[in-house]
């Protein structure tokens, strides 16, 4: 397990991380959602060991996390660090020696994933005469040059076409088959979905929501109802107990239920004004659980990962 | 997995180093300012030649002369800088031929009552030279004629307060072009020190690169790659400009000439290492290029004027600014070998502002260590000295 436990970042006065906690199982993604400046970039940092935490600790495999251990960890920073001078193929050889391959390992390890990137020819190239994507596909070989046991990485999607969305998402799911714990952030909700085992909503510092798509969407489900009654008069739910008005437009009503609604009342209540052409429980996309969970600052109900 | 291994931190400052050094070696501007370095000092050398070899040997034929007279020329023009070299020609004929072929530059007839010196051209030199010389031996053949005793007459004893003049004054002019060579390789270097931290801050590639190793094996290696292509560009100068000047015959005392080149070899070191540690630390402090002018200058200043008190030394090793700014540390690395060069230095003095460096480098490296490390992530603007030394410890 790879456990980031009770994470606590101030700086000065400024609360940045407060008790940050999840966890992320070998062979799993993990999708790191949160507005900007919501503290994903320095939950990360502090796990590659560049931001200090003021309090909590990040372990893999029931370990601390040191110097030794964070060299098995590939990282993609937000930021995009490689050296615009340098060759691809000698800057991939070169981080895999700094990881702690020796340098003939380095050499074939460089080729070989630059080769399975798609940079097989442009090895001799300076770094800065790359296409931006290709620039983004040597930054994940980078990553994944040392063969890490972890990997962390920030925005890895952003800046990306669709293609290399979907080469790089290849990517990723293949490292997770080999059983390595994938966690990264991005803002693309509709991947994170597609992607990943679980999900950790970030608000203002605070998980506000962690788990599985599926069990956040349980969470919020049962609560949202939409009833669609073409002939039904304004307002024609509002008396109904236990039962609030999302909204309601030429019928289309969205109504949210709390403990002491009861759907078949609702249902009821529908017939009675005419035809009925929609009742269903409404699944939330992740969209709309993120904007929930960021919207209200509620404490954190989390959800067993 | 199982090929992993932690690298130590050596392993991980060779690293670091070896790649400063392959990435710096293929640069375009290293290469074309090494060879710039190398083609002016022996272009310089090339200058010395011409210049000796035109004007300070002059050829004197001498025709039915007097005893002694020749020596007399010789001692007379060594006192005013002039070599002559004396050719013994049979007759006037010979010798008026010789000067036409100007196989010789003057013709001394000394036969009649009245000598007579005959020239191509003019000069003034020469001729004052000759004309002394010619009465010299005239007066005391006419003194020892009339039983004078020359005994008698005193001789001047010469004692010069600074040595052997002709081998400091040589060796002052190897100190101040090897300081200048010096002063051009701590600048060159000490900017590409800086320059290297920014471009790692720039392009934020330092984030990558302090997730596996600590920011100090970071700036060793650094340092210390630049600092063994610094090296060994200052030696490839050194054999270079010696050995030139061996060959071109440019110095007469070839012992001084490798002495003052190890001194100032020996003075880049402690320079090198002082000023590459300060400018990496004031760089790290800034994200951009546009922005580095801005926090070196201070730095920079310090370095020309260790240049310019230097060439001043040179003038007047002993005046109070030279011996005062021979121990500062960052001057002193300048200053010192022309100091050395000119002689009159005490072994004790030496050692000491070797020592006083030495504390600074290790104050630099302990305190610039810390700002550095506080600072190289803070990849926004400019960051203040006091917010990168409460970022480290924090």
């Amino acid at each position: 397990m790879l456990e980031f436990d009770g994470l606590t970042k101030s700086y000065g006065a400024n609360r940045v991380l407060d008790d940050v906690t999840f966890a992320v199982a070998p062979g799993t993604m993990f999708g790191f959602c949160g507005s900007n400046g919501a503290g994903k970039t320095t939950t990360m940092r502090i796990a590659l060991g560049l931001v200090r935490a003021d309090a909590g600790e990040v372990r893999w495999r029931g370990r601390p996390l040191d110097h030794e251990v964070r060299r098995r960890i590939g990282y993609m920073p937000e930021e995009r660090g490689l050296y615009p001078k340098m060759r691809v193929g000698e800057q991939l050889a070169y981080f895999a020696r700094l990881h702690g391959l020796d340098a003939r390992a380095a050499g074939r390890a460089a080729d070989e994933w630059a080769g399975r990137l798609g940079l097989g020819d442009r090895r001799g190239d300076a770094v800065e005469k790359l296409s931006l994507g290709n620039q983004q596909r040597v930054q994940l070989a980078a990553a994944l040059v040392s063969r890490p046991e972890v990997l962390i990485l920030d925005e890895p999607f952003s800046g990306l076409d669709p293609v290399g969305v979907d080469a790089l998402a290849d990517g990723l799911l293949e490292q997770v088959r080999g059983g390595v714990p994938v966690v990264f952030s991005s803002h693309q909700l509709d991947l994170v979905e597609r992607l990943c085992d679980s999900v950790g909503i970030l608000a203002r510092g605070r998980m506000v929501a962690v788990g599985t798509v599926p069990e956040l969407r349980q969470r919020e489900a049962g609560r949202l109802l939409r009833v669609v009654v073409p002939d039904a008069p304004r307002g024609w739910a509002a008396a109904l107990p236990g039962v609030r008005v999302v909204s309601e437009q030429a019928g289309d009503t969205l109504l949210a239920l709390d403990a002491g609604g009861d759907d078949q009342a609702v249902l009821a209540a529908a017939v009675r004004t005419g035809r009925v052409t929609h009742f269903a429980w409404r699944e939330p996309t992740l969209v709309e659980l993120f904007r929930e969970a960021v919207a209200d600052d509620r404490t954190p109900e989390a959800v067993a990962a | 997995m199982s090929e992993l291994r932690t690298p130590s931190s050596a392993a991980l400052v060779r690293m670091v180093a070896g790649r400063e050094v392959s990435s710096r070696i293929r640069d375009k501007n290293f290469i074309i300012s090494s060879v710039v370095i190398v083609l002016l000092l022996l272009g310089v050398m090339a200058f010395q030649v011409v210049v000796n070899s035109g004007s300070d040997t002059s050829r004197l034929a001498v025709v039915d002369g007097t005893e002694g007279v020749g020596p007399a020329v010789q001692a007379q023009g060594e006192a005013v800088g002039l070599d002559v070299e004396l050719v013994d020609l049979p007759d006037e004929g010979a010798a008026r031929a010789a000067l036409e072929a100007e196989e010789v530059d003057a013709v001394l007839l000394d036969g009649g009552a009245a000598p007579e010196l005959l020239l191509a051209d003019r000069d003034p030199t020469l001729e004052a030279v000759v004309g002394s010389a010619v009465a010299e031996v005239a007066v005391t053949g006419q003194l020892v004629e009339a039983g004078v005793d020359l005994q008698a007459v005193p001789q001047l004893g010469v004692t010069t307060l600074e040595g052997d003049d002709e081998a400091d004054g040589q060796r002052v002019v190897v100190a101040i072009i090897g300081v200048a060579v010096l002063y051009g390789l701590l600048i060159l270097f000490a900017q590409f020190v800086a320059q290297g931290v920014v471009e790692e801050k720039a392009s934020r590639v330092v984030e990558l690169l302090l997730a596996t190793m600590r920011p100090w094996q970071l700036l060793a290696g650094k340092i210390l790659g630049l600092g063994v292509l610094g090296l060994a560009q200052i030696v490839l100068i050194a054999v270079v400009g010696v050995t030139g000047a061996l060959a071109f015959d440019v110095v007469s005392v070839p012992g001084e000439l490798v002495s003052t080149v190890v001194t100032v070899v020996a003075w880049f070191v402690l320079g090198y290492a002082f000023y590459a540690s300060v400018f990496a630390v004031a760089a790290s402090l800034v994200s951009r290029q546009e922005d580095l002018g801005s926090v070196l200058t201070p730095m920079t200043i310090l370095l020309v004027a260790g240049f310019v008190v230097a060439i001043q030394a040179a003038g007047d090793p002993s005046s109070t600014l030279a011996t005062v700014t021979s121990y500062v540390p960052g001057l002193s690395p300048l200053v010192m070998p022309v100091r050395q060069a000119a002689g009159e230095v005490a072994v004790w003095e030496i050692a000491l502002s070797v020592v006083v460096m030495l504390v600074a480098i290790a104050v630099v490296v302990r305190v610039g260590g810390r700002v550095y490390a506080g600072a190289l992530l803070r990849t926004t603007g400019k960051t203040k000295l006091r917010e990168a030394l409460r970022a480290e410890r924090a």
